[in-house]
């Protein structure tokens, strides 16, 4: 009998064109942290994140060096921060995708996968070798629901 | 050694001189070229140099000026645990205040702490610490933060010129020639206050008075907290303590007879004691190895691997040749040495790295000494190498490493610094620089 596969072929996806409202709206409806963006192929672009959104959010003096140790004193307001997300509601999500650092392939085993998440990656797209495309996702809890799968093994 | 020497001749069919001149030359090349990592290059040449027998490995680690690298290593370690607790951050922002953060005020006081921070700190490290505060307050003030960090470059090698440890050139001078932080700040410290006055009346021209902020946009500066910047008070307790304390050590070098280096380890040892007293050991594992590893191991090599290649050169000759070939173009006249030493220095500072430079113009100088008077008389001769290698480097954006590193942070936030826009200003503020310290020279000293 063949083992279930331990990713996920349902998945919400962007596309490259989609705008950074379309992303965080699609990330509360799906209740996930990064989302994959592929472009009219189907081939992955990156990863939208909610950690690269973040930054977009942070002055930019924060991203640089090791200058600034934290923003305790800072008093910006949500409400501040919120008209900081506005202004970038409308751009492209491409701007904001990164490749992420580990992308896995169907016949990737189960040991390597948990390794690059034991090493700290969320969610790792998965990729087809030959064509590049977007064949599915691979999350902590897929490994997990895996694993605890009637007759898995 | 003899011996060696001989076979080094013979394997490449030139004398000593030739085979230290030639690896000499192309390490330097290659130093400029920037294709290596400098680090690499100048621990081959050193490497190379002994290999082919123009030193042995007991000349080459003579060579090494151990005071040069103990007080660098240990001003970066004090600089890396004090960095933690917020103090730099806290001043940064505290200053800005103080001119109710208008703009131009931001700019003035943001040069005078970069300034001072570097009179004590490594520039590249003061620019480091002090650009992500700048790039804060530029945002919230919604201004360009371009004239900004021009001015902190400025500031960071004007500032590192003022003391001993502010910059590795004087470092260098210092301890090869004995004259301690006193003498530095009694000398150049001056000097350096009217530069950086000078320095920012065109920058104030040039940009300063055409900058704008909104009554609301300074607001959320003067909001800023900067009491909540301090993150671990006890750290900064022990650091203020032990930089004082090193401080006063520089201070009274001279009557307590202990090198720099000496001091500034010793300091770095206790604030590492402070620091990890009372923690288990894996803490105390973790701290110590992340003092360390953040310390500027590629400029310690760099440093290590120069005073070999510098040393090999010298040990064949070349660099008594290179000081009488001096002598000769200035006709043996001291002032005109001496301030053909500030011009030269200044302007070959502009394009390659002053740390070689220096390097290779000290023992230069030194071998001058018989003919223009002595030892003791030589002093103007080290103010005029420390002011023209140390600020002529504001002369182009890869005059000093402080210029490439500001350059690269404003890269990465989206802020384009070109060589040429920065020398159109950058050029002619170092020729005003020096042409101060000119004056300051013929008055002072000939």
């Amino acid at each position: 009998m063949k083992p279930p596969a331990i990713y996920s072929t349902t998945f919400a996806s962007l596309r490259d064109t989609d705008t950074v409202a379309d992303a965080t709206r699609r990330m509360l409806d799906d209740r996930v942290s990064d989302l994959p963006v592929v472009d009219a192929s189907g081939a992955l672009v990156g990863l939208f994140s909610l950690h690269r959104f973040y930054a977009a959010l942070l002055p930019k003096g924060a991203l640089l060096g090791d200058g600034l140790t934290d923003l305790a004193f800072v008093s910006d307001t949500l409400a501040q921060l919120r008209a900081k997300m506005y202004e970038i509601a409308d751009d492209p999500v491409r701007t904001f995708t990164v490749m992420p650092e580990h992308v896995v392939h169907p016949d990737t085993t189960p040991v390597q996968v948990i390794l690059l998440l034991h090493r700290g990656a969320n969610n790792i797209p998965v990729v087809s070798p030959e064509s590049g495309t977007l064949v599915g996702m691979v999350s902590a809890r897929d490994v997990l629901v895996a694993l605890t799968a009637a007759g898995a093994g | 050694m003899h011996g060696e020497t001989h076979a080094a001749a013979m394997l490449f069919g030139l004398p000593p001189i030739g085979v230290a001149t030639t690896l000499f030359v192309l390490t330097y090349a290659v130093i400029m070229s920037d294709r290596l990592n400098r680090a690499i290059v100048a621990l081959l040449g050193a490497g190379l140099l002994i290999l082919v027998g123009v030193l042995t490995q007991t000349e080459a680690m003579a060579a090494v000026d151990w005071n040069t690298l103990g007080l660098l290593l240990g001003m970066m370690l004090i600089v890396n645990i004090t960095r933690r607790s917020g103090l730099f951050q806290y001043v940064a922002i505290w200053s800005a205040k103080k001119v109710k953060a208008s703009p131009w005020g931001v700019m003035l006081m943001m040069s005078i702490v970069t300034a001072v921070f570097s009179a004590f700190l490594d520039n590249v490290t003061t620019v480091l610490l002090t650009v992500p505060v700048t790039m804060l307050i530029t945002e919230e003030l919604k201004v360009k933060p371009y004239p900004y960090l021009f001015a902190q470059i400025f500031a960071s090698n004007i500032g590192g010129t003022a003391t001993l440890i502010g910059d590795p050139p004087n470092i260098m001078i210092g301890s090869a020639t004995g004259l301690t932080f006193n003498d530095f700040a009694l000398h150049l410290t001056p000097v350096i206050v009217v530069i950086m006055a000078a320095t920012m009346v065109p920058i104030y021209y040039v940009w300063g008075r055409h900058l704008v902020a909104t009554d609301e946009n300074r607001r959320h500066v003067m909001n800023f907290n900067e009491s909540q910047s301090i993150t671990d008070r006890r750290l900064l307790k022990q650091s203020l303590a032990v930089i004082a304390l090193v401080i006063l050590g520089f201070m009274l070098q001279r009557q307590i007879e202990i090198e720099p280096a000496t001091i500034a380890i010793f300091g770095a040892a206790v604030l590492m004691l402070l620091d990890n007293v009372g923690r288990d050991s894996e803490t105390q594992s973790k701290n110590v190895h992340a003092a360390l590893s953040e310390a500027e191991w590629i400029t310690l090599m760099f440093f290590l691997g120069l005073f070999i290649l510098v040393h090999g050169i010298q040990k064949t000759g070349l660099i008594g040749m290179m000081a009488q070939m001096l002598l000769k173009a200035t006709g043996g006249d001291f002032n005109v040495t001496t301030l053909a030493i500030l011009w030269a220095s200044a302007l070959l500072s502009a394009l390659i790295d002053n740390i070689p430079f220096v390097a290779t113009m000290i023992p230069l100088i030194k071998s001058m000494a018989p003919s223009l008077g002595g030892d003791a008389a030589l002093l103007p001769l080290w103010w005029a190498l420390s002011l023209g290698a140390c600020l002529g480097g504001n002369g182009t954006l890869i005059g000093a490493s402080a210029n490439l590193v500001v350059a690269g942070l404003a890269d990465r936030a989206g802020i384009a610094f070109r060589f040429v826009e920065f020398m159109k200003v950058a050029f002619p503020l170092m020729l005003i620089s020096i042409a101060i310290s000119h004056v300051y020279i013929y008055v002072r000293y000939l």
